[in-house]
Order: C-alpha cells, then sequence, then structure tokens
C-alpha cells in the first residue's frame, strides 16, 4: 500500500469533524468498543502532552521525549531513564480503542505530537500503512534479544508486525480468560461458564467484540458447535453465527449486563450482581484486595492472549540523530528490569525478564510477587490459545453484528 | 457616520455572539450534515456525494436505537417535569427567599461529583444486594431480590430523570419566581380558587421555564451515554452508543449520518415546541411580566 501523508488541509477537515460531531450531539462521549485488555484506560482520546518534543535540536542536546500510552505502561517515575540519558519523559494518556487512535494520529496531527505510542498492539497494519510508525530496528536494541520470544508464532507475529517488518517493541504481555467467585461456581475450566444455565442471569461479558466476541468463537469452535476456520479473523457469516448465538444467550436471559471500564468490572463482582465474568485478570487482583473469594480460569479452550507494544511513530520532520538515539534508549529502558519491575508490581501483568532479577537484586519490589506474577503468564503462553485480533478484516460486519447484540 | 454606527450598534452588540456560534455552532453542524453524505475512503471519507450512510442507518438495527432513545427521552421530559415542577413550584412560591436558596443548593450539591460515580451510587442502592432489595426482602414484600430495579429500562430512566432534575427545578423556579405577586392577588380577588389561579394564571406564566427545561432534558437524555452503559444491562443501547461504535471503525459518514438525523430531531421539535407553545409570546410574558 502506498504511504500517504495526511495534507494540513486534511488536518484542518478532519479536526473540525471531532468538533461538529462532538457539537452534534451532548454526551456522546463513551469510552467506544475497540478497548482490549489493558485494565486501566486513559480513554481520553489522546491529544496529550503539550505538543512540543522540546528536544528536537543538534547531536548531543538532551530534551524531552513524548510518550503516549494507556495508563497500564506509565511507570509514573522516568528518573531512572532520565539519569541514565539526561533526557526527560512526558507521558500523555491515549485511548486504546484502534479506531480513535487512528483518529488521533491522523485527523489529530499524532506524528506531531509523540514518538512513542504504547497501546495494545496489533493495530501496526492501519498506523504502518498510512506512514505514521517506523520500522523498529531491533539492532539497536540491546535487551531485545533477551526478551520473551512468545510472539514467535505466526499469529504473534501478525500483532507487532507489518509485511515482514517489525513496528512494535512488546512491553507488556498477558493471556485473559474469566473471572469467577469459586464459593459461588466451583471451578471453572471453560468459557462454557459464560453459557451455562446454573449461572443465568449472574454473568456478565464485555462489550467489545475484539475480547467477548473472540473468546465466544474460541468456545463454539472449541466445541464443535460452529465451523469457524480462525477464531481470531472471522468472516462475516462466522461473526454473524457467533452473534446469533450470544443473541440467543442474551434473550434468554444468561447475561446480566455487558461491561466496560476496569472499575465497572470489579464492582459487578463485588457487588455480587455476577458470579463469571469474562475479563481481565486484574479485576481478580482487585477483589482478592477487597476480600473476595476471587479465581482467573484456565480455559480448555486456551487464552486470549494479548501485549502492549511500543510503537515509534514517524514524525512530518525528521528528528535529529540525539533524539532518534534518545527514543531507542527509551525502548530499550522498557525492556530492562526497573521498567518492567514497575510495571508488574503496579498491574500484575508479565513484562521482561529482567523485572525478576532486577527485583532480586534491589529491595524496591516484592521478587517472590514479581516471579510469580511472571510464571502465571508464562504458563498461560506455553499453554497457548488464540492472540486477540484487534484489527479485524471484517471489522464492520464485527461493528454491525455486536450492534444487532447491543439491541437485541 | 458616527450616526449610522449609532443606528447599528444593536447589531453591531451582537457581532461576537453572532460569530461565535456561526463557528462553533453553525458551520460544524454544516459540516456533520454534508459528510453524512460523502463516500467513505479506508481510512476517511472524500468529497461527493452518495446515500450510503443513509441506506445503512436505516437498513440496519439503528433505526431501532433511535426510536428507542426518542421514546427514552420523552419519557424522561416527562417524568422529570412531574417530579420537578412541584419542587420548582414550592421552592417560588411557598419557601422563604434565603431557605429557597439553600434548599436549591441541596439540588445542585450531587452535581460537583462526576456523573459516572453518582451513577454507579445507583447501582448500590438497586442492586441485587443494594439498600432498596435488602429492605424489600428483609420486611418481606418479596421473597427474593428484584431483578428489574438494576440494568434494566426502569434504571435508565431513573439515572436519566434523577439527572436531569435539576435542569427542569432551576428554569421553572427562575419562571415562577418572576410571576408578579399582584396576578396571583387579582385572581384571587375575583373569586378564582387556588387551583384555578394555578391553571389560569401561574402555569401559562410559568411555561417558558417548562419550555426551557424540557429542551435540556431531552437533549441531555438524548445523547446520554454513561447512564445506559452503567445502569441499563446487556447492551443497552442508545444514540449516543451507536455513534461511538461506528466511529470505532471509522466510520464516519455513518456517525455524520446519525448526528445529522439527532440533530434533525431535536430542532423539528424545537420548531414544533415554538409553535405549540406560541415561544414569542412565552418569552415576553417571561421577561415582561
Amino acid at each position: 500500500m502506498p504511504k500517504r501523508t495526511a495534507t494540513r488541509r486534511e488536518f484542518a477537515t478532519q479536526g473540525a469533524l471531532a468538533a461538529a460531531i462532538a457539537t452534534g450531539l451532548a454526551g456522546c462521549a463513551g469510552d467506544g468498543d475497540g478497548d482490549g485488555g489493558d485494565g486501566g484506560d486513559g480513554g481520553d482520546g489522546g491529544d496529550g502532552g503539550d505538543g512540543g518534543d522540546g528536544g528536537d535540536g543538534g547531536d548531543g542536546e538532551t530534551g524531552v521525549i513524548e510518550f503516549g500510552g494507556i495508563a497500564t505502561v506509565d511507570a509514573g517515575d522516568y528518573s531512572d531513564f532520565t539519569e541514565q540519558t539526561g533526557w526527560n519523559v512526558n507521558f500523555s494518556s491515549i485511548s486504546n480503542a484502534p479506531g480513535e487512535l487512528l483518529s488521533s494520529m491522523i485527523a489529530g496531527g499524532g506524528r506531531e505530537v509523540y514518538d512513542i505510542l504504547a497501546p495494545v498492539g496489533g493495530i501496526q497494519p492501519p498506523l504502518a500503512s498510512e506512514g505514521l510508525l517506523q520500522t523498529i530496528d531491533t539492532d539497536r536494541l540491546e535487551n531485545w534479544e533477551a526478551q520473551y520470544d512468545y510472539w514467535q508464532t505466526d499469529e504473534g507475529r501478525d500483532f507487532i508486525s507489518h509485511d515482514g517488518d517489525i513496528y512494535g517493541v512488546p512491553t507488556v504481555w498477558q493471556g485473559d480468560s474469566v473471572a469467577y467467585l469459586p464459593g459461588e461456581t466451583g471451578e471453572v475450566t471453560s468459557y462454557g461458564a459464560l453459557f451455562d444455565d446454573e449461572f443465568a442471569g449472574k454473568v456478565a461479558i464485555e462489550d467489545n467484540y475484539t475480547t467477548a466476541g473472540q473468546k465466544t468463537a474460541m468456545y463454539l469452535d472449541y466445541h464443535d458447535m460452529e465451523d469457524i476456520e480462525n477464531p481470531r479473523n472471522m468472516s462475516e457469516s462466522e461473526v454473524e453465527a457467533v452473534v446469533d448465538f450470544l443473541i440467543e444467550q442474551k434473550e434468554s436471559g444468561q447475561f446480566r449486563t455487558m461491561w466496560s471500564g476496569f472499575e465497572n468490572a470489579v464492582s459487578l463482582m463485588a457487588e455480587g450482581e455476577v458470579v463469571v465474568m469474562d475479563t481481565w485478570e486484574p479485576v481478580v487482583f482487585s477483589l482478592r484486595d477487597q476480600g473476595i473469594e476471587a479465581e482467573y480460569a484456565v480455559p480448555e479452550e486456551g487464552y486470549l492472549l494479548w501485549a502492549m507494544v511500543d510503537y515509534l511513530v514517524d514524525p512530518e520532520t525528521a528528528r535529529a540523530d540525539a533524539h532518534e538515539e534518545a527514543v531507542y534508549d527509551f525502548l530499550d529502558w522498557h525492556l530492562a528490569g526497573w521498567y518492567g519491575a514497575a510495571i508488574t508490581s503496579q498491574t500484575g501483568y508479565m513484562t521482561n525478564p529482567s523485572a525478576m532479577d532486577y527485583a532480586a537484586e534491589s529491595d524496591e519490589f516484592d521478587e517472590a510477587e514479581i516471579r510469580d506474577i511472571h510464571e502465571g503468564v508464562q504458563e498461560k503462553f506455553e499453554l497457548g490459545g488464540t492472540w486477540q485480533q484487534r484489527w479485524p478484516d471484517e471489522r464492520e460486519a464485527y461493528e454491525e453484528h455486536w450492534q444487532r447484540l447491543r439491541n437485541a | 457616520m458616527r450616526q449610522a454606527i449609532r443606528r447599528r450598534l444593536p447589531q453591531l452588540q451582537l457581532a461576537p455572539a453572532v460569530a461565535v456560534l456561526l463557528v462553533f455552532f453553525v458551520i460544524p453542524l454544516a459540516m456533520t450534515f454534508m459528510w453524512g453524505f460523502w463516500p467513505r475512503t479506508q481510512f476517511w471519507m472524500e468529497p461527493g456525494f452518495t446515500l450510503e450512510a443513509y441506506n445503512t442507518f436505516f437498513s440496519t438495527g439503528r433505526v431501532d436505537v433511535y426510536l428507542k432513545s426518542l421514546r427514552l427521552s420523552v419519557i424522561s421530559v416527562i417524568l422529570s417535569l412531574v417530579l420537578g415542577y412541584p419542587v420548582a413550584y414550592f421552592v417560588g412560591r411557598r419557601l422563604p427567599e434565603d431557605v429557597a436558596f439553600g434548599l436549591l443548593f441541596v439540588f445542585v450539591l450531587p452535581f460537583i461529583i462526576s456523573s459516572v460515580i453518582r451513577t454507579l451510587s445507583w447501582r448500590f442502592l438497586l442492586g441485587r444486594q443494594g439498600i432498596i432489595n435488602q429492605t424489600l426482602v428483609g420486611i418481606g414484600i418479596v421473597n427474593e431480590p428484584l431483578d428489574w430495579l438494576l440494568f434494566s429500562e426502569f434504571s435508565v430512566i431513573l439515572g436519566l430523570v434523577t439527572a436531569s432534575l435539576p435542569f427542569v427545578i432551576f428554569p421553572v423556579w427562575l419562571s415562577i419566581r418572576t410571576i408578579d405577586d399582584s396576578l396571583l392577588e387579582a385572581s384571587a380577588d375575583l373569586g378564582a380558587r387556588p387551583l384555578t389561579t394555578f391553571r389560569r394564571v401561574t402555569l401559562p406564566l410559568s411555561l417558558p421555564g417548562v419550555f426551557a427545561a424540557s429542551i435540556f432534558v431531552f437533549v441531555t437524555a438524548f445523547g446520554e451515554t454513561a447512564i445506559p452503559e452503567l445502569l441499563g444491562g446487556s447492551g443497552f443501547s442508545t444514540v449516543g452508543t451507536s455513534i461511538t461504535s461506528v466511529l470505532g471503525v471509522l466510520n464516519y459518514p455513518l456517525a455524520a449520518a446519525i448526528s445529522s438525523i439527532s440533530i434533525a430531531t431535536m430542532l423539528v421539535l424545537l420548531g414544533l415546541w415554538a409553535y405549540f407553545f406560541d415561544l414569542n409570546n412565552l418569552v415576553s410574558m417571561g421577561g415582561g411580566s
């Protein structure tokens, strides 16, 4: 696909679109539905930062790296990186929804705002084909070879690459399944618990076709209830069949609600409204913190695998060499011990192998906790599943049929 | 020259307001209307003319979402007025001014916290283990918690109405407060009973406030997304959530078409209200009494 550069005229008209639609309908500011598995999405549509890179001077100078990410990847403290390189970091929140992210990059002039974008991966095809990203030169990353290599499968490679080139540096890893309250349900080992009559009216699924839709497809395919060639990238008729199944479930009163947003998910289980829920694992951690016995299922159908990745933004005007070097240093720092340990401690997600070593050598972090989390997520990737599809080929059909489910 | 400027001073004074409206309201709305007819490209759209977005709107379930939003909004307006008008009347006519101001402040208090938190708090009241269900079960009125209290159309309407009440109470209170006491005294002197005075004098003179309140509530309810999402249950859709959803797949023409239809609906309703309530007359009554 030819590289396409948005013109100034397009920036103006596209920016006006956002204003127009916002003006057109008061209160239309929902959090969308393309959001996958981050457990704490800033979700503000991503205008972030102060718009200046502040560090595009000549070689040898220092400045500011503009880092746009979802809340999960914000370490909060970047002094370790600043001490090492002299460069400061300005974190700003971006939306994790592919559509919103694309809009902010194309219409919002994101190429002039961010150096690095860090959403859940898998959306580099549209970003790269629009010329918004640079390929990653992995030879410039000292820590690259020491990373987990779970991305080295066909599906995993799809999550970080496009046309054979790597565009994303995976920094946070996880496999999603189902949270449950064992006191109410017993042990859950299948997505089938979401559709089990025994829990009718006490089940919630995420209002998101890239998570709940894909897990349902995995369930139907695994149990030969539907012939689905590829649950992570379904044809229109396959999506229709999956949604028909969900509508049947909904109309029979199986679902208490469809949730969106981390706090909403936690409160649904904490309030006892639901006992089984398709959700993120940090929901379980949060429930346990509240003294509620909650578990995360090991599903026989496999996990919904995903990773957060760092994308290197291709700026309108090329970065100075020192700035480019600092950006690569920052990517490398994301693959090193302190950042990995900090993010694992904050979120409960696996980051990079150095996190465990760093935690063992310093008093800053709980080594046992970090090791447990890493080993737990490694088991998930070894058990396998399907990687989340964030930008399905038939996304129009996904959206249209999901709307049908909402209306049913 | 100076006289010419003086003659045109009223129009010139309006110029900043007109400019603001033009730039931030009329032009964006006109562009939204135009984009609804543009063909899609992969990530954007291009100038042209097609009815594809409108075809999609009418050939999928989005019409049902639109009609549901319309129905919910009308119900919210009616219930908000039924509940809010008596409060506004009581505060405006029956309470001393200092007490009235204190009470009005109480109505504002819930709005100093986030609308999401405010909406979530309904879950603690209406849920299976919420205070209402626990009380009903505790005193034996029901055997088990009522599921329909939460994640239902009932809870959405409750959320919309309670979120709208201050937008009814304040304009109606303002219109009632401006009614000249001598008009009410004259009505009584002429032998009208209190109910007749209310029906023939107070109510007509408060209609500008009712009119404003109706618009506030309708527009708010029509575009609301957080309340249906948090209280509405399995994928409860409104026009607002529908627009957000199509933006997720970068279908800007369809988002613009749905917005245009929504805006057109509001303008038609505004026209109907203005026609039936005789807006000019109401405004002059409200402002000139």
